[in-house]
């Protein structure tokens, strides 16, 4: 059972890996919407960028 | 490359105006003078690769705007500290840059802008259309950045520095991180606790005890010091305020089970209660964030609060034009606005014919058409016309500015409803400390053994969250549901006095009428034409009026023109059809030997003296009146109205409707008296107005609802806004209100018949700490969850 010794550790570096991951996602904007990218799934993703001002 | 589209900007070329330019030693064909000057300016910085690089472009896209603006006025230094940062001898500014559309536009920005003398440094970021930009003040200034980009064929915005983030985007941030370090310290605490329980039965090693008892400690820790961080701080404010409230036994269950467990390890004792400890905070944490987010979303919906206005406007100063920042604008300035741009303040429109889009202030998602002197709203969109318009109100003077104000005044005031509930749960605390003390004295005399654990489980079992959320959260997803509707709850006591309402008072001109008259009879006086032929006649003599009577004609002239209109002012008008000279107005002045009746509400169409038809005006209702109304009286047990107009005119209309409680030629004064003598007579009023000219009858209501569209919410001060044109949404808040009280209702009864239930049984000893972590978050998840079904309420 020794190896635990090691493995747990281990999980807990990686643990710690995954906590920095998401404070570093949330910190950069990632999760500041959180209802859109539900939504985005349906939306048409062909329409046309607006028209430029010359008109 | 085809020579009929432009090799720039892809749109085709028109073959009388054709320019050519040599691009890496091939003539190459472009479609007008703007797009050679940029292709030139491209190839001549060595940029030409773009050409090689750019997937095919949208057409027209690049092509330099023919009325470029002019970016002088941004290399000084106040507009600097509007739109950029000063640091030192060096600046910084962000620049949104339309007309961006693959990688190789922002290789050539970025190429193009940091070869330009004194930029330092130009970061593009190609998803949100941005660039950031440094430069040395003494080299180059933003404007002449913004040429730049504009000489690309670009339109380049330079954007206003957000002031920090957005409050509650920080808030969710910092939520959101507690939230995940609860979760995973409480997967990894109770996964060391299976390993200790199957220990505790099967027998383990006591150094490996240790251990997993030593890393339950530290997934444990993070959580009790980061994410029941809110919890501590709370409570000690509490305690300073000699208020407690519950987050008080949530903080002393979560720090003496941590400190007691700590011991237990070190010690080498019975038991550690490190999972408990994970998973109580983790719930308590999730209870939070579903409730911060509810009330987020009220925020966000209540309209759509910022970056709808435009950071720069172009001000015609004589004759002249000069971007400045919007912040600058004064009443009485001239500004242009193009199409696809929005209105930056409320005002008066000068010159030129567009439509516009207010579906954010009225609801309302059909362009909008907009003529010299109509009124235009700032945040609604110009769509497809060059204007020009007097500025008449800015920043919080604005409807929109109001909406923000009221959406303001709600999030901040809380309804006596919910304080009375804090209240409650502030006293509740301390009788329920009081029960933890004394089983606590009562187990350590009887089994101090088990004193510890037991006192634990009745201070976590008993912590009164769900009572305390209840009410609120009730309320915030109420107000959040009805903002979807465009109902925009600007004090939330309103909810609760919607729900008792026992009497809907409504103003008729404007609230259950459109506020503008419409034909309803015609009737035909000399049969040698059809009733249709007089009304186009009608119609086409009307075409040039703009008293409001005219808004009964338009659209219905089927073609007829007529010229020659004279307008005799409080007459009527005469013009020449097909060569007759018709009259349309008062009985007297279209047939003037035969003064006849004078009632405002007819008027009479005649040619030569002779009377040919007439037409009865009235004011229509809206079109979904006797709906509404109908449906609010299975909901309210009095509905009445109360107006200052003419009786004829507030019976028929009380009369459609089916209202038999009317009151005609109403003063305000009047009004406000018929509202206290119904409140003295036991009544909740709910009054409806037009929010303008009822303001003191709204105010004493016990309820007001204005319903107003666009420029005129300026002026409101009610406690409901409905936006847009429709009446149901009316019945859909009562009918919410009600439902809303229900919850909160059943969630009190919830949490009451819990902690009842729950106190015995814990402090009888039969419920571990375990259980009661998960009895406690379960109960205060109950409660949130029912209250976010509001958010689903009328479809």
């Amino acid at each position: 059972m020794s190896i635990l010794y090691i493995l747990i550790p281990l999980g807990l570096l990686m643990l710690g890996a995954a906590v920095w991951a998401f404070f570093w996602a949330v910190g950069s904007g990632q999760f500041d919407d959180l209802d859109t990218p539900a939504m985005r799934i349906v939306m048409d993703d062909d329409e046309k960028p607006p028209p430029s001002s010359e008109s | 490359m085809t020579d009929s589209v432009c090799f720039h900007c892809g749109l085709p070329i028109d073959p009388r105006h054709r320019y050519e330019i040599k691009i890496d030693g091939q003539p190459q064909a472009v479609c007008c003078p703007g797009c050679k000057a940029v292709a030139e300016l491209i190839r001549d910085s060595g940029m030409s690769n773009y050409y090689a690089m750019r997937e095919a472009p949208e057409p027209g896209t690049g092509r330099p705007a023919d009325d470029a603006a002019d970016w002088r006025a941004f290399d000084r230094d106040d507009m600097l500290e509007a739109f950029g940062a000063i640091d030192g001898d060096g600046a910084e500014a962000s620049i949104y840059v339309g007309g961006m559309y693959c990688a190789a536009c922002s290789w050539l920005i970025e190429s193009t802008l940091t070869k330009q003398a004194g930029v330092e440094s130009a970061d593009v970021d190609p998803v949100t259309h941005r660039v950031r930009v440094r430069w040395r003040r003494a080299a180059t200034g933003l404007g002449r950045i913004l040429s730049t980009l504009t000489g690309l064929g670009y339109e380049p915005q330079p954007l206003a520095p957000q002031a920090g983030t957005r409050p509650e985007v920080a808030e969710q941030r910092k939520a959101l991180k507690r939230l995940l370090v609860a979760s995973l310290g409480m997967m990894q605490a109770m996964m060391f606790a299976v390993g200790l329980y199957a220990g505790d039965f099967e027998g383990m090693a006591p150094d490996m005890q240790l251990f997993l008892r030593l890393v339950s400690f530290v997934v444990t820790t993070p959580v009790v010091f980061y994410s029941a961080r809110p919890f501590f701080a709370a409570a000690w404010r509490g305690l300073l305020r000699r208020r407690p409230g519950m987050d008080l036994p949530v903080a002393i269950a979560v720090g003496s089970a941590y400190v007691a467990s700590t011991y237990s390890m070190l010690t080498g004792g019975e038991a550690v209660w490190f999972d408990s400890v994970t998973m109580f905070v983790f719930f308590l944490t999730l209870g939070r964030f579903l409730e911060m987010r509810a009330r987020h979303r009220s925020i966000d919906k209540s309209a759509a609060l910022s970056g709808v206005l435009p950071n720069t406007v172009t001000r015609i100063d004589d004759g002249a034009d000069a971007v400045i920042p919007a912040s600058r604008l004064v009443p009485g300035d001239r500004v242009r606005v193009r199409p696809g741009e929005a209105i930056p303040a409320d005002g008066t429109l000068l010159a030129g014919r567009t439509s516009v889009d207010e579906a954010l202030l009225t609801g309302e998602s059909r362009p909008q058409p907009r003529s010299g002197g109509d009124a235009l709203v700032a945040g609604s969109v110009n769509l497809d016309g060059i204007i020009e318009m007097r500025v008449d109100r800015t920043g919080p003077d604005t409807a929109l500015g109001t909406i923000r104000r009221l959406a303001e005044r709600a999030r901040y005031a809380r309804p006596d409803f919910v304080q009375l509930a804090d209240r409650i749960a502030g006293w509740l605390v301390v009788v329920l400390l009081g029960i933890a003390a004394v089983v606590g004295a009562w187990w350590s005399v009887a089994d101090p053994g088990h004193a510890f654990v037991v006192t634990l489980s009745v201070l976590v079992v008993t912590c009164p969250c769900a009572l305390a959320l209840a009410t609120p959260a009730a309320f915030s997803a109420a107000a959040t549901r009805l903002a979807e509707l465009h109902l925009l709850v600007t004090n939330g006591n309103a909810i609760e006095v919607l729900a008792r309402a026992t009497r809907v008072v409504f103003d008729k001109t404007g609230t259950l009428t459109v506020g503008a008259p419409s034909i309803v009879a015609t009737s035909v006086l000399d049969t040698t034409r059809s009733a249709a032929d007089y009304e186009h006649i009608a119609a086409a003599l009307e075409a040039a009026s703009t008293h409001p009577i005219a808004a009964a004609f338009v659209g219905r002239d089927a073609g007829v023109r007529a010229s020659g209109h004279r307008i005799a002012v409080g007459e009527g008008v005469a013009a020449t059809v097909d060569g007759v000279r018709w009259r349309l107005g008062r009985h007297g002045f279209v047939a003037p030997e035969d003064p006849g009746d004078d009632d405002p509400s007819r008027i009479y169409l005649g040619t030569g003296g002779r009377l040919c038809a007439a037409f009865d005006l009235a004011d229509s209702l809206r079109a979904d009146a006797a709906d509404a109304v109908r449906r609010l009286r299975e909901l309210v047990p009095a509905v009445s109205l109360a107006s200052g107009d003419g009786e004829a005119a507030v019976s028929r209309v009380a009369a459609s409707l089916g209202i038999e409680d009317y009151r005609s030629r109403c003063t305000p004064a009047e009004k406000l008296e018929a509202i206290r003598a119904a409140q003295q007579a036991g009544d909740t009023v709910v009054m409806v107005g037009d929010g303008i000219n009822d303001a003191p009858v709204l105010a004493g209501a016990d309820a007001s609802v204005a319903l107003s569209d666009g420029a005129l919410l300026a002026q409101t001060n009610a406690d409901l806004i409905m936006l847009g044109s429709s009446l149901t949404p009316l019945v859909t808040a009562f009918g919410a209100a009600r439902r809303t009280m229900r919850i909160v209702r059943q969630n009190l009864a919830w949490a009451i018949v819990y902690n009842v239930v729950a106190i015995p049984l814990a402090a009888a000893g039969y419920v571990p700490p375990w259980a009661a972590a998960i009895g406690m978050s379960a109960s205060s998840l109950i409660v949130v969850m029912n209250a976010l079904r509001l958010s689903r309420y009328g479809g």
